[in-house]
């Protein structure tokens, strides 16, 4: 039996023992925390079910059939809607009587019926093996995240090349990974375009609210996260449709294929709790990228270098009090909530006449890049005007157009 | 190593067993009157004689046995099973009780506990091939039950319970080797033919195994009347048993059912067709099947023979060792098996 186990896991679990170092490298990081962050909310014990399922894994691809199948026992009594423990389950009991040559090594007779589901649990075992696999570098940070202010104290970035969730921490020694979860995200993938195309959103958004699990429907599980899908970037470009969640798992299943939604990005509730329980409304910012790309901080730095150039000339130009000078920062295709840049002009001026030729400062800046056929930052900062304390929050979306930048939209939102 | 062990485990059940009936030879009778009155499906009368003779001798564990048998037969279920258990806490080293307890589970699709309680029986015994039959019937089912979760089937085929074997008697005193003149009687290869009618046909015939292979062998040529056609006759048996092993092996139903003799009673309640029936499915639904015998001795005794033999099983995952005695008959010029009981 034990040699069955060998030869026949093997090529579904290469690079497993791979994933104990992901798994030993995961649990410090988690484990450090509550030591690193005094005063901040604590991540709660992120559920464990995955882990353990890849426990599991690892069990039978050392032949430790016995333990495995205990293991696994054990998973589905605790987790009964976890469709793909049960499968791994299915394999360790049907193992006992007949050689299994593959994950999800159902008899003849299911196929029928349970080939979609069947190839669905499949590809959700290979993206959580997948991303186990693949592990971000220690100390890496996605590339959109240039630059987060104290107020930013966590972050999101999804990657659906791996149907993964990553959750970060801000902390004063820089951006940190604090957890990651396995996600679904649309039927038809990432790129929404237009309402019902069942695909996510790609792009640089915010958590805009926290809504009551008691007013949901059972279906989305135990909370929702709404994100400010269409953004200014996205209503430029005509998208449509609104909506976008991300949210839990109905009661009859733990978790859903890696493409399954409409477009929302759903977790397993305990994953979704976690995550509720952490992020911050508003100011936590949620990257949805194909394929993230990690980077040290040093490249961060580097990269974000010429922006802030730009940013501190607008700055200048504000302070400076001359318009034309500061108009000269606008896109013509600008537009702010509606209003042309024409239309704005006005309001610009008046601006300009309160600060007086008064020194402005940016206070909590914080700067995501998006990059795709445009590139894109979407910058955040308190205005305070010299001589006073405070100042609105306010938010500009910037173009690169060639080695300029230009601002086409500006906004207060808070 | 194995067969250490497995011997030391028959030790330890025959010395509890001893204990359990020192007078047990006495009371023969009534085991076998109670069995015989099951088989021919007089159940409440078999209820009545084992009640009253479980009001002399409450703990005796053979009688208690018989009547979770006939419990399950009267489709007590739940008396039944609380028989089992009683026996399984009483006798934990004795793996028919879990077998059956097992199999009643299994009959109620509780199949959890009908694993554990095979896993006991097989912990009690490893080269118990009954549980580990009935076991791997268990595992396909739970298998299928969590296929079924996983793919979000109703599973509404598979809620037909496994048919599992069911023991129908825990063991026979008067075969056993405990009583001196029993142990005396099993040198003499006659015997056990000599007697056929014997009242319990049996699961186990541990003693008999595993004291006869040098008995029956040094008893064969001091037969008066051994000679060249007993020992034809013995090469003959012991080719119709390891051709019945080979057709076993190469899944050849055809031939494999073609070894047992009209008189062939199957264990269980089961009538031949049901029995022929249980046979093919669990021989043909196999991919591979080895079956290999191991110190085969044979005793002929004029057109009765009797095989003992150590039986290596094997199909997919599944590896049994087990003992197993064939008692076989000359009809024309074939050797058929009558009877066939596993024991260790």
């Amino acid at each position: 039996m034990k040699r069955y186990f060998l030869t026949l896991f093997i090529s579904a679990l290469v690079g497993l023992t791979m994933s104990t170092d992901a798994t030993a490298r995961k649990k410090p990081a988690t484990k450090a925390k509550p030591v690193a962050t005094v005063g901040h909310k604590q991540v709660a014990n992120a559920d464990l079910a995955e882990a353990r399922l890849m426990g599991i894994y690892q069990l039978m691809a050392k032949a430790q059939a016995r333990d495995a199948l205990a293991q696994a026992e054990q998973l589905v009594k605790d987790h009964p809607h976890f469709q793909l423990a049960q499968l791994v389950y299915g394999d360790l009991l049907a193992a006992r009587t007949r050689p299994i040559r593959m994950v999800g090594d159902v008899p003849e007779s299911m196929l029928k019926d349970g080939a979609p589901v069947l190839n669905q649990l499949r590809d959700e075992s290979q993206m959580r093996l997948k991303a186990l696999r693949e592990r971000p570098p220690p100390g890496a940070l996605p590339s959109q995240f240039l630059a987060l202010s104290a107020r930013n104290k966590h972050a999101i970035a999804i990657d659906a090349s791996r149907s993964r969730l990553y959750l970060l921490e801000n902390r004063p020694t820089g951006l940190t990974l604090i957890a990651d979860y396995y996600v679904s995200i649309g039927k038809s993938g990432l790129s929404k375009n237009a309402e019902g195309d069942l695909r996510t959103p790609m792009g640089v958004y915010f958590i805009t609210s926290n809504l009551d699990p008691k007013s949901l429907k059972d279906f989305y599980g135990s909370g929702a996260l709404p994100i400010n899908y269409p953004n200014v970037l996205d209503n430029l470009r005509g998208k449509t449709g609104g909506g976008i969640w991300l949210h839990g798992t109905p009661p009859g299943q733990f978790s859903r294929a890696p493409l399954a939604t409409d477009g929302c990005v759903v977790l397993a509730n305990p994953d979704l709790m976690t995550l509720i329980q952490t992020v911050e409304v508003r100011t936590t910012p949620v990257v949805i990228s194909q394929s993230l790309k990690w980077v040290t901080p040093n490249t961060v730095r580097s990269e974000s270098k010429p922006f802030e150039e730009a940013l501190a000339a607008w700055q200048n130009a504000k302070s400076s009090g001359n318009m034309d000078q500061v108009l000269s920062f606008y896109s013509p295709s600008f537009n702010s909530n509606g209003k042309t840049l024409t239309e704005w002009t006005p309001a610009l001026r008046s601006e300009l006449n309160k600060v007086q030729g008064r020194a402005i400062q940016l206070k909590d800046l914080s700067l995501l890049r998006w990059t795709d056929t445009a590139d894109t930052m979407v910058v955040t900062f308190g205005e305070v005007t010299g001589g006073t304390r405070t100042g609105p929050t306010k938010r500009q979306y910037w173009v690169r157009q060639g080695s300029h930048w230009k601002i086409f939209y500006e906004g207060v939102i808070g | 190593m194995k067969l250490a062990r497995t011997t030391l485990f028959t030790t330890l059940r025959l010395l509890t067993l001893a204990l359990a009936c020192a007078t047990s030879a006495a009371y023969a009778d009534d085991y076998g009157d109670v069995s015989q009155l099951v088989r021919a499906g007089k159940l409440d009368e078999a209820m009545v004689k084992a009640d009253s003779y479980l009001v002399s001798k409450p703990a005796d564990p053979q009688m208690r046995f018989l009547k979770g048998v006939i419990q399950r037969n009267l489709g007590k279920q739940a008396e039944a099973i609380a028989t089992f258990t009683k026996l399984t806490e009483d006798y934990p080293e004795l793996p028919e009780p879990y077998n059956n307890l097992a199999v009643l589970y299994a009959g109620q699709s509780q199949f959890d506990k009908a694993r554990a309680a095979l896993e006991m029986a097989i912990r009690t015994n490893p080269s118990y091939a009954t549980a580990h039959e009935n076991l791997g019937d268990i595992y396909a089912r739970l298998a299928s039950q969590a296929y079924n979760k996983a793919l979000q089937l109703d599973g509404a085929n598979a809620a037909v319970p496994p048919k599992l074997a069911l023991i129908r008697e825990l063991f026979t005193p008067n075969n056993k080797g405990q009583h001196p003149a029993t142990a005396a009687l099993a040198a003499a290869p006659a015997v056990p033919v000599a007697k056929p009618s014997a009242p319990a046909p049996a699961v186990a015939t541990a003693v008999p195994a595993v004291v006869p292979s040098a008995t029956t062998i040094s008893a064969a040529p001091t037969k008066p009347v051994a000679g060249d056609s007993t020992a034809k006759e013995s090469r003959d048996v012991e080719e119709a048993v390891q051709a019945w092993a080979k057709a076993w092996s190469a899944k050849d139903i055809t031939a494999y059912l073609g070894a047992y003799g009209k008189e062939f009673d199957p264990a269980g309640q089961q009538t031949r067709s049901a029995w022929e029936a249980e046979r093919r499915k669990r021989i043909v639904g196999k991919t591979t099947i080895s079956v290999k015998l191991e110190k085969l001795s044979v005793t002929v005794n004029g057109a009765k023979a009797i095989a003992r033999f150590r039986q290596d099983y094997r199909a997919g995952a599944l590896a049994v060792s087990s003992r197993k005695t064939l008692e076989l008959v000359k009809t024309g010029n074939r050797w058929l098996i009558v009877k066939e009981s596993t024991g260790n």
